[in-house]
């Protein structure tokens, strides 16, 4: 673990001289001295894939919940379709 | 008191909860399962897994909204006609998705370092006529009111549409140049595609073929409580 965090500070300190758009620090500033947090150390790692994959889950979790509100809804109607025919038939 | 004739709650909900847990899995994997970087694909191979599958449910959804437009010409039961539309419709939006996500790939991958979007390769195009021919069948259904007219000409129709879309997805771009992989001098899928995307490829195709079933099955309730209503103009 902590030759792991040697190598992600030893990148940053690598990339200080590096100005592109896309640095994982703004030209500049000031090299982070705070050791990586155990979260920033695995979203991070991989080309910060995994803040992709956060941000995926967000949104297909937003999907599903959507999904069983909508069920829930029909439920609700179709109870209250039921209900009225039922009144109706009987008032025949 | 059978509230659905035609649909099963109890079976509906055990599939719906199976299809979000396990296309949660698929994307999961998807993302983190370490696959090898290839010249021009690099990360965005991982596309596989969620723009084929998009293609892959439509061509399920039209087999589903053809089955229905067949039964219909058979019975005359209308509940045929509500399926099948439904089947089309949520089908028409995967092909959407597939169609646009399609866009977003090829942008960064065949037309890398161009300002070109869009450039009439022959399975976009195709795919897009595809698209149209569906867009024609709402038109057609949205133009007539008798619900037993439209239904037996709706579905007619959606024969005809089922019948264009293997030859417009399939048959047709194999023959032309193209370079989308599986057409003429671009090798296919299988010959190309390291085993371990297998493995998260094909439950992928499962799983979103999964998802049409569940918004399809929604709509349909939704459809069916619309039709009871306007049947039956007392309540």
């Amino acid at each position: 673990m902590e030759q792991e965090v040697q190598s992600i500070q030893d990148s940053l300190r690598a990339k200080e001289s590096i100005s592109t758009p896309f640095d994982s620090i703004w030209t500049g500033a000031d090299v982070p001295t705070v050791d990586p947090s155990a979260l920033e150390q695995v979203m991070l790692s991989n080309d910060k894939l995994y803040v992709v994959l956060a941000v995926v889950l967000l949104i297909w979790f937003g999907f599903i919940f959507f999904v069983y509100r909508t069920d829930r809804r029909l439920s609700q109607v179709e109870r209250t379709l039921e209900d009225r025919i039922y009144e109706r038939d009987d008032e025949v | 008191m059978n509230k659905h004739p035609h649909i099963r709650i109890d079976r509906y909900a055990l599939v719906r909860n199976t299809v979000f847990v396990w296309l949660t899995a698929v994307v999961v994997a998807g993302f983190l399962v370490n696959i090898p970087r290839i010249n021009i694909l690099e990360h965005t191979a991982r596309n596989l897994y969620f723009h084929v599958p998009m293609w892959f449910t439509m061509m399920a959804a039209v087999g589903v909204s053809g089955y229905h437009s067949l039964r219909l010409l058979q019975t005359g039961s209308l509940i045929r006609d509500i399926r099948a539309m439904q089947a089309a419709r949520v089908g028409a939006w995967f092909g959407v998705l597939g169609l646009l996500t399609g866009i977003i790939w090829s942008k960064f991958t065949w037309y890398v370092g161009t300002d070109v979007w869009w450039n009439f390769d022959p399975r976009q195009t195709m795919a897009s006529l595809q698209l149209l021919i569906y867009g024609a069948y709402f038109v057609l259904r949205s133009a007539l009111d008798d619900p037993d007219r439209r239904a037996r000409i709706a579905a007619v129709y959606n024969l005809f549409a089922a019948t264009t879309t293997p030859f417009l997805l399939y048959v047709i771009p194999r023959q032309l140049q193209s370079l989308h992989p599986g057409a003429e001098g671009n090798p296919a899928f299988s010959d190309i595609t390291e085993p371990v995307m297998r493995l998260i490829f094909y439950p992928a195709i499962i799983g979103f073929i999964g998802l049409f079933w569940v918004l399809y099955t929604q709509r349909v309730r939704t459809a069916w409580i619309k039709y009871r209503v306007i049947r039956d103009p007392e309540l």
